[in-house]
């Protein structure tokens, strides 16, 4: 074959190739390369089939299960968001970054709290001295699912690690207090206020104390005033009368030492200030 | 006299194919070198010439027989050190140059100092490299790979030198020269065993002479011993003499130009040629007796095997 | 030493071979890859470069030490330089220990280019050089020492395509040792299991050798482990070697 007709052959099959290339970009795709990583197996065995490669394997998939849930097109995708991130974890369970993000991606897109506190769960089993998973698992509780008594398990949990911050115990204290576990509470929030080491963190203790304390104090003094209302069918005039008839031993004083203010037409007690007004 | 080389008895046999088919090489092979002799060991392509060195060298496992070099059994060390090998064909790293690739061999002989690079020139000089001693391996030609393995050969001043074929693929000029270099080594009181399937060479230069073939040795001794000085018969050209008178006296083998080729056997006859030659005063161009070669006594005993 | 003479020969020869440069080359490439990866990754960056580095220089050097090994000793038959190599007084093993030294020298060199260029990514990126990642590399070329040796072993007697599935193939035997645990625990006990507890010990397990996740992760691992895994690792490098000296001793050279 003559040389020119040679050259001309081989940029014609080349300008044809990658116009095709660019043509079949065009065409509507159905899937991400790649996305055939959903039918990997789990389990603890696949570890061992990347003979020795299993970090990178897990950085490999992570990478992909960034891209693959990013991508909004996917119908359907975070029907697997559980296997993925098992299989990371399988992987190279000590590879922190895919159990937060996991657990963002279930709790603000695929919108699957449960899988959300099933992700963190296997990530502090596997990493015992991570606090940051069940704080992060505590503040999904408290914010989203407004679960006091799991953001406290959570809290706990939290408090126990080593390392972590002293946030999560006045956390765990406030979530106390929802739950209204107020002994609790007020020993956790006096343990904050003796260990506090600086004077903002006195004052938040000293607040949370105030309002634990009165929060108890009024329960207790409307149980009197409700004992005495069913007796004589009208409050008291003052809250001292119920000590008089023995409904109350004492009349509690706020942290202040000041007396709660006292309403006889409804019965209705309240502090005498607010406790973030202090 | 000391025996440089003897060996008793060598068999080897290979298996080849695929399904393994026992081929015995050698079947039994015994002869003896002594010193300061250039021995010629000679047989056709396949006769199991380059076998019997590598067995000697240790290269090849021999089924049965003893090999002893110097007294030494052939495998030991001290045998090695006091031999030197030069492979048919040889081949040496590509990318080593001259001195580089002697130099690395004399690192492998406990009795040579290395980076002797005075020592190493003087053996290139030998053999006639000394200009091209810092030329890369793969730039050499085949008669210059050929001197240069004779070098490695002779790097660690064996008594005992082993040639395959050391004048094969040379030029008429290299092969006089390597020839030279051998008769030398005689001069220095080497031991040279020869294999080669070149008659002529062998002729040349060898004192003494073993025949290989079929696996056996069918001869050997002597070279002039083998070869009879016995006149075999007398070629005679001669003209002007018509055919017919010539038939009976001896073998008219060619007719050409006027000349009448032919061959006497006797010598009576000879006699009586040339009394007719110069009764009819026709020309003798020539008379030549041919004695036995040892070509014919190759040819002669390869075929009865 | 003549050992010594042989392993500087094949040195010389070995750092001459174009395919080192190729995967050195390739290496180069996954490991500087590796930055524009991390790009991609929420969260840790670092660990994504030290992963594909880590990766890259085990993947990479075995590759070399396959490919090396296996053409090492079968070339020098098959050109024949061995005959006369072997005619001077030098005895069948200094030869393939030389050739083995020769071998892992010029991959020792080829693994600290390739660490150079990994620990240059990791500083260019946290400006600080992570010296207790070596202790993986270290382990690498004690798993790169032992393949090399599988391959000299397979190069004494076949050519070299055989040899190099052949060495791959004990790679990854090596790295499937955990399926033999696992079936030895299944197994009931008896004359089986006692077979397959001989074949699980025998069998080379190179996940001892690997360290790659605990040196990312900044684990401790006892100090136990290193004695273990480096002296398994010598003692089966030696067998595989006696084995080849043994194989090489019988052979004709025809």
């Amino acid at each position: 074959m003559k040389k020119k007709w040679l050259i001309i052959l081989l940029i014609a099959t080349c300008g044809i190739f990658m116009g095709l290339k660019l043509q079949i970009d065009q065409l509507p795709q159905k899937k991400i390369p790649g996305s055939s990583i959903i039918y990997l197996p789990s389990g603890k065995y696949l570890k061992y089939a990347t003979f020795g490669y299993s970090s990178l394997m897990a950085d490999l998939i992570y990478l992909w299960a960034i891209q693959y849930f990013s991508t909004t097109t996917i119908p359907n995708r975070f029907q697997y968001l559980d296997h993925i991130f098992s299989i990371v974890a399988e992987l190279d369970p000590h590879y922190l970054d895919p159990y937060e993000l996991g657990a963002i991606i279930a709790v603000y897109e695929a919108k699957d709290l449960e899988l959300a506190y099933k992700i963190l769960d296997r990530g502090l089993k596997k990493n015992p001295d991570q606090w940051i998973f069940p704080f992060q698992a505590g503040h999904y509780a408290q914010m989203i699912e407004k679960n006091y008594k799991r953001a406290r398990k959570y809290y706990k949990k939290t408090m126990n690690i080593e390392g972590s911050p002293p946030i999560a115990r006045r956390l765990y204290a406030h979530a106390a207090f929802k739950m209204s576990d107020y002994q609790t509470s007020w020993n956790h929030w006096r343990e904050i206020y003796k260990q506090a080491e600086t004077k903002r963190i006195k004052k938040i203790a000293s607040n949370h104390l105030y309002r634990v304390k009165a929060t108890r104090d009024i329960q207790r003094i409307e149980k009197a005033l409700e004992k005495f209302k069913n007796h004589y069918g009208h409050y008291p005039q003052s809250l001292s009368k119920l000590v008089k008839t023995g409904y109350l031993e004492s009349v509690p004083k706020d942290l202040d030492g000041q007396s709660y203010v006292y309403k006889p037409e409804t019965g209705q007690v309240k502090p005498p200030t607010i406790p973030w007004k202090r | 006299m000391e025996t440089a080389l003897k060996i008793a008895d060598l068999h080897k046999s290979f298996q080849t194919g695929f399904i393994p088919k026992k081929k015995k090489i050698l079947k039994g092979i015994t002869l003896e070198v002594g010193k300061g002799e250039i021995f010629g060991y000679l047989g056709p392509n396949g006769a199991g010439k380059t076998t019997t060195l590598k067995c000697i060298l240790g290269l090849i496992h021999p089924d049965k027989g003893e090999i002893e070099v110097w007294d030494h059994p052939y495998f030991s060390l001290k045998a090695k050190e006091k031999t030197g090998y030069l492979p048919e064909n040889p081949y040496f790293y590509d990318y080593l140059t001259a001195s580089e690739f002697l130099d690395f061999y004399s690192q492998l002989c406990p009795n040579l100092k290395p980076h002797n690079f005075k020592k190493i020139n003087t053996l290139l000089k030998i053999v006639g490299l000394e200009e091209a001693s810092h030329l890369q391996l793969r730039k050499f030609s085949r008669g210059m790979l050929q001197r240069v393995g004779l070098a490695q050969a002779i790097l660690n001043d064996p008594s005992l030198v082993l040639l395959d074929e050391p004048l094969g693929g040379l030029d008429p000029i290299g092969r006089k020269e390597i020839r030279d270099i051998i008769l030398r080594f005689k001069e220095e009181g080497k031991t040279v065993f020869l294999c080669s399937h070149i008659i002529q060479d062998i002729e040349m230069i060898c004192d003494k002479v073993a025949i290989l073939g079929n696996g056996q040795i069918i001869n050997q001794g002597k070279l002039q011993d083998l070869i009879s000085e016995k006149i075999q018969f007398t070629e005679v050209a001669l003209s002007g003499v018509s055919p017919k008178e010539l038939e009976e006296l001896g073998e008219i083998y060619s007719i050409h130009r006027g000349r009448i080729f032919l061959k006497v056997f006797e010598e009576e006859k000879k006699r009586k040629i040339i009394q007719l030659v110069q009764s009819r005063k026709g020309t003798l161009h020539s008379l030549t007796p041919r004695t036995e070669t040892l070509e014919d006594l190759f040819v002669g005993m390869v075929k009865q095997t | 030493m003549k050992i010594k003479a042989i392993a500087f020969n094949t040195f010389k020869e070995a750092i001459r071979d174009r395919i080192l440069y190729l995967l050195l080359f390739f290496a180069a490439v996954c490991i500087v890859f590796s930055r524009i990866l991390a790009l991609l990754t929420v969260g840790n960056k670092v660990k994504i470069i030290k992963d594909v580095g880590l990766a890259s220089l085990s993947f990479f050097g075995v590759l070399m030490a396959i490919l090396m090994g296996t053409g090492l000793v079968y070339k020098e038959i098959d050109k024949k330089t061995i005959c006369t190599l072997l005619s001077k007084p030098v005895r069948r093993y200094q030869f393939i220990l030389g050739k083995f030294f020769g071998l892992i020298l010029t991959l020792f060199i080829m693994l600290s280019l390739m660490s150079l260029v990994f620990l240059g990514v990791v500083f260019f990126h946290t400006f600080s050089i992570p010296w207790e990642i070596m202790i993986s590399v270290a382990f690498i070329f004690l798993e790169m020492c032992l393949i090399t040796s599988v391959a000299i072993l397979f190069s004494c007697f076949s050519t070299p395509i055989l040899s190099s599935i052949f060495s791959l193939s004990f790679y990854l035997i090596g790295h499937f040792s955990w399926s033999l645990e696992t079936i030895l625990k299944k197994m009931k006990p008896g004359v089986g299991k006692t077979l397959v507890q001989i074949l699980y010990t025998f069998l080379p397990d190179l996940e001892n050798f690997n360290f790659k996740t605990e040196v990312v992760h900044h684990l401790s691992i006892p100090p136990q482990s290193y004695f273990y895994s480096t002296a398994y690792g010598i003692f089966y490098t030696g067998f595989v070697l006696l084995i080849a000296i043994l194989i090489f001793k019988k052979r004709d050279f025809v």
